[in-house]
């Protein structure tokens, strides 16, 4: 019966080409439009890390003004942490692993004939790599031990071994970070978290860094923060010494705690901490101390800005408005052939026959409209990137890669035409099937 | 007009579904075209905020030493000697942040020595060459002398202030009330005071986003050493580019104790910070566009197919004498009568999503007047939509009534 009922549609849509194209194409717009938003959607409000969510926390702990919280109105601490006390949380064995971290500024030279040029670099404990489950192509991270004193060893992203090596194994090589010798210990593979959860300052879209080392180095040679080194304290800063003892925030912590009960005893090892340093007169404003999973520091953080959720409301009204107007399109349709299903009728086919071969109809138009909806979803996907990029020409990270059309996204949109279609098709069929077949069997 | 509406009207409640379709896309469309209009005008009034920045004419230098040998005052001179005897240039200076980029310092700013805090305002270093870099008008007080420009914070002494500043009228206004900021103290955070010598205006520093874009002071002091140090460089119009090949080339070549970040144009880190507001801008006209097409389109194919349906009846009316003119009128009123329905219930729709987004996402509420634009654009499209159709219903032929089908 089914190729019957296809032959049939495929006739009627000869039979009215135009409103049949009009009907494909605002099927087609209402899908793509609905995709586009969708997929930028999705990418945004990802949680690349979601296997790890009960595990892996956020430390943040209020050391902000009395009078002037960071956020007004928002009941949340500094994002960063000061460097006495993420030193004194270090010495916590209640986490399986910890990390302690901060962007810097550094140049790489030294390389072949390279000439010297910025690479972006972490400061950071030997965990990181373990911790957020960062793949390697070469070599390794470093152990605990290399943190203090500090080893002069250096992992490079992807990227940049590619610029500085060739993409050759150059595990053991030597290169100059700030004019200062290190030996290239670890090349990680191709790794880019979506957002960028571990450290969303400058863009949550941000590119990962192409440099690690040991987090030793950020004291010996005195870095700091190249994104974030927020003050609020009218104290002595001095030299670099008094700025690690000052309530300035800077410093990014990480904990992997892998049970709730390890959860409650970091928790209360910090409030443990909070309540002391407060005798002594710090830690002015109410107990506000974190552990913050990623799902809710992505929130908090406010990854997926407004627009975004205005502009998947958007998309759905218009997908809306494109299904109403192919409904109010089939109704006139298939009553422009009401009299030839009034002949079908009056020869004996049943309501659910004729209901069923006009659904037929239907969802032929649905995967029509669908397929072409995704390939105008392809087209505005890559028109967005050339937006972005254009905008970030020159720029590390950005949104290039964000907006890549994925295989969920394609099974989405199909299922999302055909459902929608059909349901909205419904409707008019059921009108159809259940008209007295006497009536137009009548002439006019 | 020979024609009244109730029989129209009778007659399209006799046949309602049709109607009530186009109506309900006509409601859908005023809503989103109203308040995507309203959105899109609020945004591109943001992005054109005047910034007292000559951006066309403005590129940034980035320059960040990295050996031992590496002195960055002496570095300073040498790179603003160069830039300054370039012809083609009108000023250049050195700063520790990029107006407009959203990135940069935020310090404490109080108008007596012992008041509480209030907030953090937007400092940048400049030297005397600073506000002419910028293209900045200077409408009160003097400009910064040599002589002034304060040596390079150094890791060694990073809470030294200034002896002067020169603010923005926004801040001076926001420091002291309804008095002349010119020569009062302010002091920093740890106490320091320094007195306003110049008020410029209208200026925009470094974060756009930030809720007093334009509370911004400057300092009269050489870029923080252990940051890289900005250069801004303001050429004469159209000479940007070949300026910034030729600067690029040099700089990197000229120590080999720093290298060159990068070589840009302002427009590009303001292009930047506003990049959020453009793309919705450029997404909200996309879909509004698409919106106002697939709703005409709807609203003309119900017309032809209600034309198509009625051949015969309105031959029959030909025939008793009704004329081409009463015709169109006929289906034009009746289009005027469903897109009426449908901006009705489109205006509540609207007000609604307006509702919704200003007490959701902060926005201002919506203001009627896009409202009765969307209704009369919306009206205009209808009968736009409705009228070749109903020019083709005019057409028929009065035989039609006497042939049999």
């Amino acid at each position: 019966m089914l190729p019957y009922y296809l032959r049939l549609a495929m006739r009627s849509f000869g039979r009215n080409p135009g409103i049949t194209a009009l009907m494909v194409l605002a099927i087609a717009l209402g899908i793509a439009v609905c995709v586009m938003t969708l997929t930028v959607y999705h990418a945004m409000s990802g949680n690349p890390i979601w296997w790890k969510n009960d595990r892996l926390y956020a430390v943040t702990m209020d050391n902000w003004d009395p009078q002037h919280p960071l956020y007004p109105g928002r009941d949340l601490p500094p994002p960063e942490m000061t460097y006495k006390d993420t030193q004194f949380l270090l010495t916590s064995s209640i986490p399986l692993r910890k990390v302690v971290m901060y962007p810097t500024e550094g140049v790489v030279s030294g390389v072949g004939r390279e000439s010297a040029a910025q690479v972006a670099t972490r400061v950071t404990t030997a965990d990181f790599f373990a911790m957020f489950e960062v793949p390697f192509l070469y070599g390794n991270g470093w152990s605990a031990g290399a943190d203090r004193p500090p080893e002069p060893v250096i992992v490079l992203s992807r990227r940049e071994n590619d610029k500085l090596f060739g993409g050759a194994n150059s595990v053991g090589r030597a290169l100059r970070w700030n004019d200062h010798e290190f030996r290239v210990i670890g090349v990680l593979n191709d790794w880019w978290p979506r957002p960028r959860y571990y450290d969303l300052n400058g863009g949550s879209f941000q590119l990962p860094d192409d440099a690690y080392i040991p987090y030793g180095w950020g004291v010996e040679l005195e870095l700091l923060n190249r994104t974030e080194n927020d003050c609020w304290r009218p104290e002595k800063l001095d030299n670099f010494r008094d700025y690690l003892a000052s309530d300035c925030v800077w410093q990014q912590m990480w904990v992997e705690l892998p049970d709730a009960a390890s959860r409650e005893r970091f928790q209360s090892f910090m409030d443990g901490y909070w309540a002391e340093q407060r005798k002594a007169g710090r830690f002015e404003r109410p107990k506000n101390n974190h552990l913050t999973n990623v799902a809710h520091w992505l929130r908090d953080n406010q990854v997926v800005d407004k627009d975004n959720r205005v502009l998947v409301g958007l998309a759905f009204a218009f997908l809306a408005l494109c299904l109403i107007n192919t409904v109010g399109l089939l109704l006139a349709r298939f009553l422009s052939g009401a009299a030839v299903t009034g002949i079908r009728r009056a020869l004996g086919a049943s309501r659910g026959q004729i209901f069923l071969q006009l659904l037929v109809e239907v969802a032929a138009l649905a995967v029509l409209g669908a397929s072409l909806g995704l390939g105008l979803a392809a087209l505005g996907l890559t028109a967005v990137h050339h937006v972005y990029v254009a905008a970030h020409l020159g720029q590390r990270g950005g949104y290039q890669e964000l907006m890549h059309f994925d295989a969920v996204g394609v099974v989405w949109a199909l299922a999302l035409a055909l459902v929608v279609t059909l349901a909205a098709g419904a409707y008019p069929a059921w009108r159809i099937g259940r008209l007295s077949p006497a009536v137009y069997l009548k002439s006019q | 007009m020979s024609l009244s509406v109730r029989p129209i009207l009778l007659a399209l409640l006799r046949n309602r579904t049709g109607a009530v379709l186009v109506a309900a896309q006509v409601a859908i469309a005023l809503a989103v075209l109203t308040n995507a209009a309203y959105i899109i005008v609020q945004r591109i009034e943001r992005i054109h905020r005047p910034t007292g920045i000559d951006e066309q004419n403005i590129f940034v230098i980035e320059s960040a030493g990295f050996t031992g040998r590496f002195r960055q005052t002496a570095s300073v001179r040498e790179d603003l000697t160069y830039l300054r005897g370039l012809s083609g240039v009108i000023a250049a200076t050195a700063t520790n942040s990029i107006p407009l980029s959203e990135g940069g310092n935020n310090d404490t700013l109080v108008t007596r020595p012992d008041a509480p805090r209030t907030g953090y305002i937007n400092d940048m270093e400049i030297d005397e060459h600073g506000l002419d870099a910028l293209g900045a008008h200077l409408v009160a007080g003097r400009n910064f002398r040599a002589d002034e420009i304060q040596p390079a914070l150094t890791k060694a002494d990073i809470s030294r202030f200034v002896p002067t500043i020169i603010v923005s009228r926004a801040l001076g206004e926001h420091l002291f009330p309804h008095e002349s900021p010119l020569g009062r103290q302010v002091w920093d955070a740890s106490g320091h005071p320094a007195t306003i010598v110049g008020v410029v205006d209208p200026i925009m520093g470094n974060f756009p986003g930030s809720e007093h874009p334009d509370w911004v002071y400057f300092l009269p002091r050489m870029p923080q050493e252990f940051i890289v140090v900005r250069y801004l460089v303001r050429t004469q119009p159209g000479e940007r580019a070949a300026l910034m090949r030729v600067v690029e080339a040099h700089l990197a070549a000229s120590n080999p104790d720093r290298v060159i970040n990068f070589v840009r144009p302002l427009s590009y880190f303001k292009n930047l910070s506003y990049l959020d507001d453009s793309s919705m801008e450029m997404y909200l006209l996309t879909v509004t566009m698409l919106v106002v097409a697939v709703t005409s389109l709807g609203i003309f194919a119900l017309a032809t197919f209600n034309v198509s349906i009625r051949t015969k009846q309105i031959g029959t009316r030909r025939a008793l004498g009704a004329r081409r003119r009463d015709i169109v009128h006929y289906f034009l009123i009746e289009n005027g009568l469903i897109t009426g329905a449908g901006v009705v219930s489109g205006c509540a729709l609207a007000l609604a999503a307006g509702y919704w987004l200003s007490t959701h996402y902060a926005l201002p509420r919506l203001e009627l007047y896009y409202l009765v634009g969307g209704v009369l654009a919306l009206c205009g499209l209808g009968q736009l939509a409705a009228w070749q159709p109903a020019r083709r219903a005019a057409a028929v032929p009065p035989a039609v009534a006497t042939r049999t089908v």
